[in-house]
């Protein structure tokens, strides 16, 4: 894919904690509208791969660039500002503040007209979120915490959207309905890498896919293609 | 019945002095995850100040509470990224012990600047002594004041912080930081402000406590214990709930203070730290 193609680019990027090295030299691309998913089982480094492009965790070596434009080692709020936005892992609302809160903080950038445009995409996308607007997010049910999570990311206008285990839970009915506006963003422009434990349901919401083990990318192709390879279930299984 | 009344009423007052030292306090813990034990230091250095600075100016006392919190904001500006930023990146549980130590060891610091520049003696500032009548109550007019003040200032402090923005952001640092980090929020700045505004207003609510009590340079402990049990008692970061609770101890300290003697009102407060220590430990956790 050629640099002005890519919407997200990462060569061999290298991050860890301390002295523990967890990713190892992870490169991927995610295109222009595209949604990737990252497949990994529990504790592959799908979490850490996250904060290393969300700026949270600086990686050792390697590139992360952002149309072209490298963000490596940036702090968060700098790779925000570029036009990354990151729905966290386990959601990370703030319990004691109102929906209407949420999405205002997301939007605390952006010019008051293209606040108030975006606000009313998001209640678009998530009617319920507009009934509950003065409610306490940590009053929310699961399914309404993770809209919230994601309204609260996109309200900060980003070109890419970082989205870590939506469907952590969530009952599979919900899990559908949140996965229902992925295509709606790409129709927006924005591109979609989606972190997910199950293969089923990663694939079925994404183009394409890498798989993640022990912090290394082990496979890669088009979801359809996955779907069909019995080496992504073994890897899962650790054969 | 008009008794009760009489020690309602100087509880209510007395816990309204209160509500700034707890607030202040919870503002510093819930950013920050630090319990300031060098907040009661610079209490006593602001109403210190302001006992020198009636004697030397001869001019309203409570002027000296813009100076104090202007001052002080910038003393907790340069500290925190200097002393307490450090320890932040350490992990909840390293930075937490790490800056206990760290603000004990400020505090000795502070108390021992007191010392050296206001002297040990107790001191209080003679300002509005006379007291007023109101249907059989009686009120003390400084106690009045310095409670409206610290009450207003509390109030201030939590309009800031639910209905502007940067508020809001001090707000949404306080409940998930990675959920703040995750919008862009600029944490570093966020705990900077906090700080900086909490050792500000520790400073106002030094001005008006001289103004009700006598202090020294050694009762800084007493304030940051006072502050301390508030917000155990109201919940780690609830700012409704720390203003309830300082109501409460202080209608509590003016009924045992008239059932059982002075001593005992003043010591109420570290019975019901131990109290709750051994009760609810869980409450000197951090809100989720
Ligand atoms: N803060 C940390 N300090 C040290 N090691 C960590 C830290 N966070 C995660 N790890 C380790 O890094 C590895 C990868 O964890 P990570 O959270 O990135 O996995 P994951 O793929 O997101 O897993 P899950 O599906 O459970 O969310 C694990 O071995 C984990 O123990
Ligand atoms: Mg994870």
């Amino acid at each position: 894919m050629s640099e002005a193609a890519t919407a997200l680019a990462l060569e061999d990027v290298v991050a860890g904690y301390g002295p523990v090295t967890i990713l190892h030299e992870v490169s991927l691309v995610l295109g222009p509208g595209e949604v990737v998913v990252v497949l990994g089982a529990n504790g592959a480094g799908k979490t850490t791969l996250f904060r290393a492009i969300a700026g949270l965790l600086a990686p050792r070596s390697g590139h992360i660039r952002l149309y072209g434009e490298a963000i490596e080692g940036r702090t968060a709020h700098a790779v925000t500002r570029a036009g990354i936005g990151h729905v966290p892992s386990g959601r990370e609302l703030f319990p004691r503040l109102t929906v209407a809160d949420h999405l205002d903080l997301g939007g605390r950038l952006c010019l008051p007209a293209r606040r108030a445009e975006l606000k009313e995409r998001m209640f678009g996308l998530f009617p319920v979120l507009h009934e509950r607007r003065q409610q306490r997010a940590g009053t929310l049910s699961g399914g309404e915490q993770q809209m919230v999570a994601i309204a609260r990311a996109l309200m900060t206008d980003p070109r890419v959207l970082l989205l870590d285990e939506p469907s952590t839970g969530l009952a599979p009915k919900i899990v559908i309905s949140v996965f229902e506006i992925l295509p709606l963003l790409k129709a927006q422009g924005v591109s979609v890498l989606l972190a997910e434990q199950s293969l089923t349901l990663g694939l079925s919401a994404a183009d394409r896919a890498y798989v993640l083990d022990h912090g290394r990318i082990v496979l890669s192709g088009s979801a359809s293609e996955l779907a069909n390879d019995r080496r992504v279930v073994d890897t899962y299984l650790g054969r | 019945m008009l008794l009760a009344l009489q020690l309602l009423c100087d509880g209510v007052l007395l816990g309204g002095t209160y509500v700034l030292i707890a607030q202040s306090l919870n503002l510093i813990f819930g950013v920050m995850g630090v319990v300031n034990l060098a907040h009661g230091s610079f209490i006593v250095l602001a109403g210190l100040f302001t006992v020198w600075f009636a004697a030397h100016a001869a001019i309203n006392p409570l002027l000296a509470i813009p100076i104090a919190f202007v001052v002080l904001f910038g003393v907790g500006a340069l500290l925190q990224p200097v002393l307490l930023e450090p320890l932040m990146g350490l992990g909840a549980q390293q930075a937490e012990l790490l800056s206990l130590m760290l603000t004990f060891g400020l505090d000795y610091v502070l108390i021992e600047l007191g010392l050296q520049v206001f002297g040990s003696s107790y001191v209080s500032l003679p300002y509005l002594q006379s007291t007023w009548s109101v249907a059989g109550l009686t009120i003390s007019k400084s106690l009045l004041v310095g409670s409206a003040f610290a009450a207003a200032l509390a109030l201030l402090l939590s309009f800031w912080l639910n209905h502007t923005g940067f508020g809001k952001t001090l707000l949404a640092a306080s409940q998930s930081e990675v959920g703040a980090v995750s919008i862009g929020i600029n944490v570093r700045l966020v705990r900077l402000v906090a700080f900086a505004i909490g050792v500000g207003l520790a400073g106002a609510a030094g001005v008006l406590l001289i103004l009700v009590e006598p202090m020294a340079a050694e009762t800084a402990d007493d304030f940051t214990i006072l502050g301390f049990v508030l917000i155990a008692l109201g919940g780690l970061g609830d700012y409704r709930g720390v203003a309830i609770a300082s109501v409460l101890l202080g209608i509590a300290q003016s009924a045992v203070g008239f059932a059982i003697g002075g001593d005992a009102e003043s010591v109420l407060p570290f019975v019901l730290l131990i109290l709750f220590m051994a009760l609810w430990p869980q409450r000197f956790r951090r809100a989720a």
